[in-house]
């Protein structure tokens, strides 16, 4: 398990550094194959039957493969693009990565003392807010995507690690609609590419006020 | 004839997704398609209306996956009867948008079946909100709702409903993120304090709430508050609802504003009744009552200085869910009944100005108040509906919201918050002079650009004018029609948990 969030901390602070679309994309995939590899493990020491290996295996269907895959595909067809260098803060991400984590660490010392499973809280942390600071500070679609799909590994991290994963139904549901969303998002991102001539959001600003 | 609850509720259930299948594949004529949409709203609507009438608030009904109470029902009530009006004014609107000058569809051929197609499963989805047991499932629909819609939103695919879209999707998605990290705070409270047997069952849950941790209850509050509150739309998170209604079609704007919102509410609610005993009333009333403030005043600078038609429309239903939490936040029954009748109203009337608003901007070609005048003398028929629609959702006297509106600020002052609600007060008048600016100047003065034309037809004219009279005559006689009367404060206890 130590060596798992190891991984999945260098995974997160090597997704604050790429620009290309491509390898973000792959860093993702590597993000939502190592949570498969978690869910399998606390899955097969918790519970048994179809709830052991559930959660997991649709981790690996959905995030690691049809996602990603449904993201390189996009990628695939971005070309000539529009130049536009809004992606010079990369720096201010891993910053703030680094300050995420120094902050999980306080946040579960001071919430719960002496919890088993602290790295993998205080992990998931990282990937909650680094999740969010993708959204913020970067302006290229995927990328936003994949900031999406990080807060959302991180939230189903924390919730298996504290629940042993909720109710199948629901996590069906769950990971439905992030099937949906990406679906929804990819189909949004190919007709900005259309309309705009590029995926950096950065050129919508049209509505205010 | 005799239906059971069941078999009713089960039928409203699987018509709308028979439909949308059926719209998906496209391949029915035009024609057909529009009676088959208006069939099956009508039966949905008339099943409903059936629903209300034999549904015995004290005996609630539920089953493995379904739970109905008053509440779910009134909701229900809502969302049908917007339902039906949004069968019914659909022809004449996408007739226009697909033919006049104005019309973007026109671009398109055949988009008729996909719009019915993801209209009705929004709708469908909504009815599933109201009626499942499971918080969790309640989260997974929400989410489902943020989804179908955004297609919608998107449905013009022009640059600004792109953007929009874009900004729809990642606000709301990031929102009901937090809030399903509420939802698992919730059954991890479950799995500690309560027991394994039935998770996330609300029925369940409801009745073993005595010894829930306080300080982990106030946690997930936090969250799923944040998180649902994006979703309604309140102050600092609403940045997705002024575009996203101003963005999408007309229709579904209203499906928008009208009940999409208010499905978040209600959500909200059922979480609140779960979390209230250990975290006390004093910190969620304090926080409903702040954001709920808030989000009025946050929308009363932006009308002022509208030009775009649906954004005032927009922040005028800001204003509204500003005005339903706050009323949640009083926690006394009176406020908590008209609540409950402001969302049914405010559904109502905003359905009706925002397909007006939609006419407006076909006729006179343009979405901007400041280049549309002398609308009475052009668009007469409009004009009335536009000035009615205006005058219902400020809250005056003939019409609905004018009896919510007035017994939430009583609540204020029975509750004990007389100042917070001269504040409201204060911000309503306030929310009243921008609206009425803009729309007189939009009725009077000179004709100063070329118009297409009435465009009212007498199929919409009725539905708008039925939404009306329906909205103004329940709200007058909540107290003397004994069905919905019973219905009504029994939800109302229902919202208040045990107090009352």
């Amino acid at each position: 398990m130590e060596y798992l969030v190891v991984f999945l901390v260098l995974v997160v602070f090597l997704q604050t550094r790429v620009t290309d679309l491509k390898r973000a994309v792959i860093c993702l995939a590597s993000q939502s194959l190592i949570i498969a590899v978690a869910c399998f493990a606390l899955g097969f020491s918790t519970s048994t039957g179809l709830h052991a290996i559930m959660p997991g295996l649709l981790t690996l269907v959905v995030k690691v493969i049809f996602i990603p895959g449904a993201i390189l595909r996009l990628v695939g067809k971005l070309k000539n693009e529009r130049e536009i260098l809004s992606e010079s803060n990369v720096n201010y991400s891993t910053m703030a990565a680094a300050l995420f984590l120094v902050m999980g660490y306080a946040i579960v010392e001071r919430l719960l003392p002496g919890f088993a499973g602290r790295d993998i809280v205080a992990a998931s942390i990282l990937m909650i807010m680094t999740g969010l600071s993708l959204m913020v500070l970067r302006k290229r679609a995927i990328i936003q995507m994949a900031g999406l799909i990080t807060l959302e590994n991180g939230i189903y991290l924390l919730g298996l690690l504290m629940t042993d994963g909720l109710p199948l139904v629901v996590e069906l549901g769950v990971f439905l609609d992030v099937l949906i969303a990406v679906v929804v998002l990819v189909i949004l991102t190919s007709r900005m590419r259309l309309s705009f001539m590029t995926t950096d959001t950065s050129v919508m600003k049209k509505l205010k006020g | 004839m005799d239906f059971a609850i069941n078999e009713l509720i089960y039928f409203v259930l699987l018509l709308p997704v028979i439909f949308s299948v059926i719209s998906a594949t496209n391949l029915l004529p035009k024609d057909l398609l529009h009676w088959l949409n208006r069939i099956t709203a009508t039966c949905v609507a008339a099943a409903i209306g059936l629903l209300v009438v034999t549904f015995n608030p004290e005996q609630p009904y539920g089953d493995a996956y379904l739970y109905l109470d008053a509440l779910s029902v009134w909701m229900l009530l809502i969302v049908g009867t917007l339902y039906f009006a949004f069968a019914w004014t659909s022809k004449a609107y996408l007739d226009r948008d697909t033919n006049q000058r104005y019309g973007y569809l026109r671009r398109f051929q055949r988009l008729e079946g996909r719009f019915y197609a993801l209209s009705h499963m929004f709708v469908w989805i909504m009815f599933v909100v109201v009626t499942v047991n499971n918080l969790g499932l309640m989260w997974v629909a929400i989410e489902a709702t943020t989804l179908v819609s955004a297609l919608l939103v998107a449905f013009k695919f022009t640059r600004t409903s792109l953007e929009a879209t874009w900004k729809y999707v990642m606000v709301c998605t990031v929102g009901i993120c937090l809030a399903l990290l509420g939802t698992i705070l919730v059954y991890y409270i479950q799995l500690t304090s309560v027991g394994t047997e039935s998770p996330l069952n609300w029925l369940y849950l409801s009745q073993h709430v005595e010894n829930i941790d306080p300080a982990m209850a106030k946690f997930a509050f936090c969250f799923l508050f944040v998180g649902y509150g994006t979703k309604i739309g309140l102050a600092p998170m609403h940045a997705w609802l002024p575009d996203a209604h101003s963005e999408a079609p007309a229709l579904t704007s209203g499906l928008l504003s009208g009940s999409l919102c208010i499905c978040a509410i209600y959500v909200l609610i059922r979480n609140i009744i779960i979390l209230m005993p250990a975290i006390g009333v004093d910190f969620i009333s304090g926080l409903c009552l702040f954001f709920g403030l808030f989000t009025v005043a946050a929308a009363v600078p932006f009308v002022l200085v509208q030009r775009d038609v649906k954004r005032m429309l927009a922040y005028s239903s800001m204003e509204n869910f500003g005005l339903m939490v706050a009323g949640l936040g009083l926690f006394v029954p009176v406020a908590a009944q008209a609540m409950l009748l402001h969302m049914f109203n405010h559904a109502l009337v905003k359905y009706s100005l925002f397909y007006t608003a939609g006419t407006i901007m076909e006729e006179f070609g343009t979405k901007n108040m400041m280049r549309i005048h002398g609308m009475m003398l052009q668009v007469p028929k409009t004009a009335l509906f536009w000035i009615l629609g205006i005058v219902g959702i400020l809250g005056m006297p003939p019409f609905g919201v004018f009896f919510s509106k007035f017994y939430t600020i009583y609540g204020f002052f029975t509750a004990d918050h007389p100042y917070l609600g001269i504040l409201m007060l204060g911000l309503l008048a306030g929310m009243l002079i921008g609206i009425l600016y803009h729309v007189m100047r939009m009725l009077g003065g000179h004709e100063c650009r070329k118009c297409s034309g009435e465009l009212f037809g007498i199929v919409d004219s009725v539905v708008l004018l039925a939404l009306l009279v329906f909205s103004g005559v329940l709200s007058a006689g909540v107290n003397e029609i004994p069905v919905i009367s019973k219905l009504l404060t029994t939800a109302s206890q229902i919202v208040l948990g045990g107090i009352s």
